[in-house]
């Protein structure tokens, strides 16, 4: 009987523990109750223009966004309704800089940034990486496994523009880069590891090129421009690689006679081996089966 | 007609068994044969990487860090087992002083016989080819793993060290030996698992499981009819094959 109160205790602390930590909703801050209007999907003004604005703002997004603690205010200023300035990219990246100072210099310098300071809509900037809808609305941190910017899915985040070839061919961009890092060793490794960070200490887009300082391959001081830099970029993680190592690299492009030609005629040797060899042993085969076959039926 | 007590006899005679591969041999078929499989289990995800079988076999093996583990443990061991033939073939002829196995280098013998089989499967003519110790596909078999092991082994060892080759060689050699050590290795796989498999194991008279590569042994029955020239010869001069 003692027995069975003690383990019916149990039961009812398990229950009670469950009821009360079931809820994991985690609500967005929010003072001012901004979401009472604006999360209303159908929420929406018409600028001085004529142009349709959706001020809609999704309350799901937001409730597990980074800055989901943070009020609205803080970013939108006291009296949000007062302000009229249309919203840039640059703008929005300044907002983020107001906070985010360090991340925010280095950006302006990078080639992203240099493109954003001329007005060029292309280029990305802080939402369009770390958040999965380019909504300043729904950042997600670095370490959570569904950020754009979580180490195994940088080289997607990345593609969304890279891989875009109508887009790169703007800027002489002609290597199908994504394509080529997905076909290589890094690109396997990070393929074929888990979500698991300990998995993760592979080589991605930004081990090389950089993070909010990335630079354009034609300046001189990106870490992979001319064989120097980009040996020591390959020694960040191999040490001792040196030149010669970093001559291996592809660059990005597939062997050709013009492009590592020693790769290239070995492909095409071994291509005429595996043809002929299988070819021959494929043949063989079938006769051998066709033959075995009539020697069964005619038994 | 033999009567059922000499028939039975018959039977027992042609059942009883032949020895054709020692012990050392055993051990290095089965030694090529576990090393090959747990590389080509661990070496196809690595290749077809973006399927979604490889990204599941990798992640029930403990990752791709597990999988290379294991693929170049297999590595080292099927080097082990390669040079363990050379040792063997080498202390056999050296220190024992046994005839340097002359059976197994290709002759014209073998392209008669390979003409011969062809024209036997396509129907042109109903005898089959007569083989000596080895055939045509046994000796194909050998000397392709002669040609493979270097090339994967040598590509395998550069992809493995890659800093350390590039110290000693020029850096084209890391993408070439990427494109051998995966076109050789489709090229083994390939052949063994069509080739092979089919003539060795799953051929009339042999399917499902040729055991003789395990045991050693072989009935004299076929013995006879898969190596009639060698055959004879053995059972020609002495009573008892050795």
């Amino acid at each position: 009987m003692r027995r069975l109160g003690f383990l019916l205790a149990i039961a009812v602390v398990i229950v009670v523990a469950i009821v009360a930590f079931r809820s994991t909703r985690a609500d967005a801050l929010d003072k001012n109750g901004c979401l009472t209007c604006h999360s209303n999907p159908g929420l929406s003004t018409t600028t001085k223009a004529g142009a349709k604005v959706s001020l809609f703002v999704n309350e799901a997004l937001i409730n597990t966004a980074a800055h989901r603690y943070i009020d609205c205010t803080t970013c939108h200023s006291a009296d949000p309704h007062k302000v009229a300035t249309p919203l840039t990219k640059l703008s929005l990246a300044e907002k983020c800089g107001s906070c985010h100072q360090y991340e925010y210099e280095q950006h302006l310098n990078s080639i992203h940034g240099q493109q954003l300071a001329q007005g060029n809509p292309d280029v990305a900037t802080c939402v369009d990486c770390h958040s999965p809808t380019a909504n300043p609305h729904n950042v997600i941190r670095v370490l959570e496994y569904n950020a754009p910017t979580y180490k195994k899915n940088i080289s997607e985040t990345c593609a969304k523009c890279h891989d875009n070839q109508q887009l790169m061919a703007n800027y002489g961009i002609v290597e199908k880069v994504y394509e080529s890092y997905m076909r290589s060793f890094h690109g396997k490794a990070m393929q074929l590891g888990t979500y698991e960070i300990t998995q993760l200490d592979k080589a991605t887009c930004t081990n090389c090129h950089g993070v909010h300082d990335i630079k354009s391959v034609a300046d001189p001081a990106a870490p992979v421009a001319g064989l120097d830099n980009l040996a020591k970029t390959c020694e960040q993680c191999h040490p001792g690689a040196g030149v010669e190592f970093a001559k291996g690299f592809l660059g990005h492009k597939e062997a050709s006679p013009d492009n590592i030609p020693a790769a290239h005629y070995t492909e095409n040797v071994f291509r005429v081996l595996l043809i002929s060899v299988l070819t021959f042993g494929a043949l063989v085969v079938s006769a051998a089966v066709v033959r075995y076959s009539i020697n069964r039926w005619r038994d | 007609m033999a009567t059922l007590t000499e028939s039975i006899a018959l039977e027992g005679a042609w059942q009883e068994k032949v020895t054709r591969f020692d012990v050392q041999q055993i051990i290095q078929h089965a030694g090529l044969m576990v090393s090959f499989i747990l590389l080509v289990l661990t070496g196809l995800p690595q290749k077809f990487h973006e399927l979604a079988i490889s990204q599941w076999w990798t992640g029930l093996l403990g990752g791709i860090e597990v999988t290379r583990s294991i693929h170049h443990f297999a590595a080292w061991l099927i080097v082990l087992v390669c040079l363990y033939h050379l040792v063997y073939i080498a202390y056999s002829t050296l220190v024992q002083k046994r005839p340097f196995p002359v059976k197994m280098i290709p002759g014209r013998h073998d392209f008669i016989t390979l003409y011969q089989e062809i024209k036997y499967f396509l129907g042109i003519t109903r005898e089959r080819p007569r083989f000596d110790r080895f055939n045509w596909r046994e000796k194909f078999d050998y000397w392709a793993i002669f040609w493979g092991m270097p090339v994967m082994g040598i590509s395998g060892f550069i992809l493995m060290y890659p800093v350390e080759a590039t110290h000693l060689l020029p850096g084209w050699v890391v993408p070439a030996a990427l494109i051998a050590h995966s076109d050789e290795a489709m090229l083994a796989l390939t052949w063994i698992f069509l080739v092979h498999i089919f003539f060795n194991h799953f051929s009339p008279g042999i399917f499902p499981l040729n055991t003789s590569i395990f045991t050693g042994k072989v009935s004299k029955e076929r013995y006879q009819r898969e190596h009639p020239l060698e055959y004879e010869r053995l059972s020609g001069g002495q009573e008892g094959i050795k």
